[in-house]
């Protein structure tokens, strides 16, 4: 019974835990340095800084992402609540300067009521995840198809939309780094400081200990779900900004890179573990890799095998380091 | 002293579980066509010595013997191979799975790599047919049976396996008198075809009806084997208990009267047919033992006093006001004030993978931050007195609680609770696997919480513990409250025999100090 439990003597936890951390900015070295010996322009600060700009919209998206694998659970509404956030705050644009002014607000307030069903069929329900947030997805798609009518919307963004995802406040640096920078350290103190930080790794290390603790497990679920929903719906609203309008299968390409970003972050699938350094690790490394096989020219169906192959491999690589602790 | 005309023998058998003996030179002879029942209290290695038996663990040291050939056993397979087959206490029946397939789950017949359906339900019939289930249809989906037929079909699966021993661990324990009666027979008439049968069961009269030969182990090893019949209820129980080394309890101050109402007061408790009318009151300042055999509704009763069970009917009453615990959460509040050290400190009690500072402050967290944000200057602060108040063993506050020692975790546990100031502790079995100083360290400190004002509810599976921590015991039997001592009445004689709730007069006998012991 207690010969299980090492020598309380182990200093090179902190490493082991950051290894994949290590791992993912040690792969985002190498594809920068693979990507110049196509060409010189990898290693220049306006691509780098054009990377984390692309970067920024996986970015925000992936945080929630986070937050909902970090409860061991999974979240595969983004495509189209993404959508949802991004048409909805286009189709505000229209009513006027109240409704432009309440665009962005509106976008992710939408976002947030998805993720707030999401989460109560979760918690309260105690319907998987997977099957509550595959619905959610569903019954968004078909909202978005029933108010577009299946065509491309007319709308198009706000300007506080291309503002947020095209501006550049400070000199040179384009408003969607700072706007996931924000997003991040906002993130970052919640996981770290608060008390729903503390009980999202609870529940993802053991919700029943976490629940005879005391900790309000349903409602942290829920709550986690909403936040994960209105992150998506903003990373809509950004990228309705950046293209100028919403699009109807614009939320297609976020699901899998979100999820890959995080993993491949160092955060574990099964929940309880992982840090947002690595998540950020993770998103600039899936952006990475996505330009580097553009670049290269490969068609469209080699970029995708070569893409799920890399993750796979290192997703290997780190469930080989996961059964060596 | 070899018994050549054994059908299985074991010889010297010994296990260790980290520094825990749980079988130690165990010796066991088993005839064909003889019920032999294995007695013991909780702990004393009656399942390991199954489990050894029946391939589960494989026995550190010691030899075993089928037919006076030696043998040993890779996995439960081998063993069921070899003849050897157990029904376990907790049926392993799927209960969405058909009759048939559950008794011929494990290795069906198969007609061209396909599974032999007719084949199949012959070989369940025929089954059924022996274990006395001849009226189960085999096609009837085993979740729609009631649990004595449920019984019946668990019997037949392991006679589909054509056993030589059969091992019943507690397998009536979940059964009524009269589903008990039918099980006996079928049983009887198993013996009589020559089966060797092994059965344990905490149920004496269930034993002195069908045990041709009994063997008492205690502390992993067996103490004495008899001919059922020639002891009396009263000398087995001795051997049970034995004359052993006692742990060193703090004193215990006895409680000055008071008009004050109970910390805790619990009327009429029930809860489906696990929890029967509990009725108890706690005291501040008071310790009171919940004893037992293991399964008696101790457990469920924690559970339903801290909130977790849904359903629960009855009355609790905190410092006199009636009050409904809606959830561990409400349980912790300042108006209730509970803390629960749940059974399993793996699962329940820790997150094993986060720090030692993080699991201990993770009940407290409400009251070490402002507006959700954790103050980690106050937080370090509690954090460190927790650690000195328990003399917690750690490197560092920041290493995973899983690298602590199994004692060092509980004490984690219970320092996370304290970090509350509850008034009001229910354990549940807290010093289960850890090492006898922490132990100490345990009894010191619940008596100095208990001086201290708390209430105290220990539930615990050993006996020396009840008797030497607790101003009072409830021994539990069946979801019921059947015998509350206090004071010189606690004692191990009156805590076993109210246990196994053998009959009135030995029960009272028991309970008077001086009188049967």
């Amino acid at each position: 019974m207690t010969n299980d439990a090492q020598p309380s003597s182990r200093p090179p936890l902190h490493m082991r835990i950051n290894l994949p951390i290590v791992i993912a900015f040690a792969c985002i070295i190498l594809l920068l340095l693979i990507g110049s010996l196509y060409s010189k322009s990898f290693l220049s600060p306006e691509y780098l800084l054009q990377q984390l700009k692309v970067a920024s919209f996986l970015g925000v998206i992936a945080t929630g992402m986070m937050l909902i694998i970090l409860l061991g659970q999974i979240d595969l509404s983004v495509p189209w609540v993404l959508t949802t956030g991004a048409m909805m705050a286009s189709a505000a644009t229209a009513y006027g300067p109240l409704g432009e002014a309440l665009a962005v607000p509106f976008g992710i307030a939408c976002g947030v009521a998805m993720g707030l069903v999401s989460g109560a069929g979760v918690a309260y329900l105690r319907i998987p995840a997977m099957i509550v947030t595959l619905a959610i997805n569903v019954i968004a798609q078909g909202l978005m198809v029933a108010y577009t009518g299946g065509f491309s919307p007319a709308d198009t963004a706000s300007d506080a939309m291309r503002y947020l995802a095209t501006g550049n406040l400070i000199l040179g640096v384009p408003n969607a780094i700072l706007v996931w920078a924000a997003i991040g350290a906002l993130a970052v103190f919640a996981l770290n400081r608060t008390t729903f930080g503390r009980a999202v790794y609870a529940i993802g290390n053991r919700e029943s200990a976490a629940f005879l603790s005391g900790a309000a497990t349903q409602r942290v679920v829920m709550f986690s779900f909403a936040i994960s929903g209105g992150l998506a719906a903003f990373g809509g609203v950004l990228l309705a900004g950046y293209a100028g309008k919403a699009a109807q299968s614009m939320g297609d390409a976020y699901l899998l890179p979100a999820i890959a970003s995080v993993v491949l972050g160092g955060t574990s699938i099964l929940g309880g573990r992982g840090n947002y350094l690595g998540t950020v690790a993770g998103v600039i490394l899936v952006t990475l890799l996505q330009s580097i096989l553009s670049v290269m020219q490969i068609s469209e169906y080699g970029r995708q095998i070569i893409y799920g192959a890399v993750i796979v491999s290192m997703l290997l690589l780190y469930g080989r380091e996961k059964a060596l602790r | 002293m070899a018994d050549e005309t054994a059908l299985f023998r074991m010889e010297g058998i010994s296990k260790r579980y980290g520094g825990v003996h749980a079988l130690e030179k165990a010796e066991l002879n088993v005839h064909a066509g003889r019920v032999h029942a294995i007695l013991g209290e909780n702990g004393a290695g009656k399942s390991t010595l199954i489990k050894v038996m029946s391939g589960v663990v494989a026995p550190d040291e010691g030899r075993m013997f089928l037919d006076g050939q030696p043998i040993s056993f890779a996995d439960p397979a081998s063993a069921n191979r070899a003849g050897i087959v157990c029904i376990f206490q907790e049926l392993s029946l799927i209960p969405d799975l058909s009759v048939a397939d559950n008794i011929i789950a494990s290795n069906p017949p198969t007609r061209f790599g396909l599974i032999d359906r007719k084949e199949q339900r012959r070989l369940a019939e025929e089954a059924l047919a022996k274990a006395g289930g001849e009226d189960i249809h085999p096609r009837a989906r085993v979740g729609d049976l009631p649990l004595s037929r449920q019984q019946i079909v668990e019997i037949a699966k392991a006679l589909a396996r054509k056993p030589r021993v059969l091992i019943l661990d507690e397998a009536t324990s979940a059964l009524t008198a009269s589903d008990v009666t039918k099980v006996m027979a079928v049983l009887k008439r198993l013996r009589s075809e020559g089966m060797a049968l092994l059965y344990i069961s905490h149920r004496m009269h269930e034993i002195a009806e069908l045990a041709d030969e009994c063997t008492v182990f205690r502390n992993g090893r067996n103490v004495e084997s008899y001919e059922q019949g020639t002891k009396t209820d009263n000398e087995v129980v001795e051997m049970m208990i034995g004359r052993e080394y006692r742990h060193v309890f703090p004193e215990k101050t006895p409680l000055p009267p008071s008009d004050k109402p109970p910390a805790l007061e619990v009327r009429n408790l029930s809860w489906f047919n696990k929890l029967n009318n509990v009725s108890l009151d706690v005291r501040a300042g008071e310790v009171v033992g919940l004893g037992g055999l293991d399964g008696q509704g101790q457990r469920d009763l924690l559970l339903a006093l801290f909130g977790v069970l849904r359903g629960v009917t009855g009355e609790i009453l905190i410092d006199g006001r009636p009050v409904t615990v809606k959830n561990p959460r409400h349980a912790r509040s300042g108006e209730v004030g509970m803390a629960l050290i749940p059974e399993d400190r793996k699962t329940e009690g820790l997150m094993l993978p986060m720090s030692v500072m993080q699991n201990l402050s993770f009940a407290a967290l409400g009251q070490l931050s402002t507006f959700g944000v954790i103050d980690r200057a106050a937080e370090k602060k509690r954090i460190d007195e927790m650690i000195r108040l328990l003399a917690v063993r750690t490197a560092s506050t920041d290493i995973p609680v899983s690298a602590l020692s199994g004692g060092n975790q509980q004490k984690v546990v219970i320092a996370k609770w304290l970090m509350i100031s509850p008034k009001i502790i229910l354990l549940n079995d807290p010093t289960r696997g850890i090492d006898v100083g922490t132990k100490q360290e345990i009894y010191q400190l619940l008596r100095k919480l208990s001086d201290e004002g708390a209430a105290i509810i220990l539930y615990s599976t050993d006996y020396d513990e009840l008797i030497g921590c607790c101003d009072r015991v409830m021994v539990m039997y069946d979801g019921e409250i059947k015998t509350t001592l206090a004071g010189n009445e606690i004692t191990e004689h009156a805590l076993v025999g109210s246990a196994l709730n053998i009959g009135t007069e030995e029960r009272e006998a028991g309970a008077k100090p001086g009188v049967g012991a």
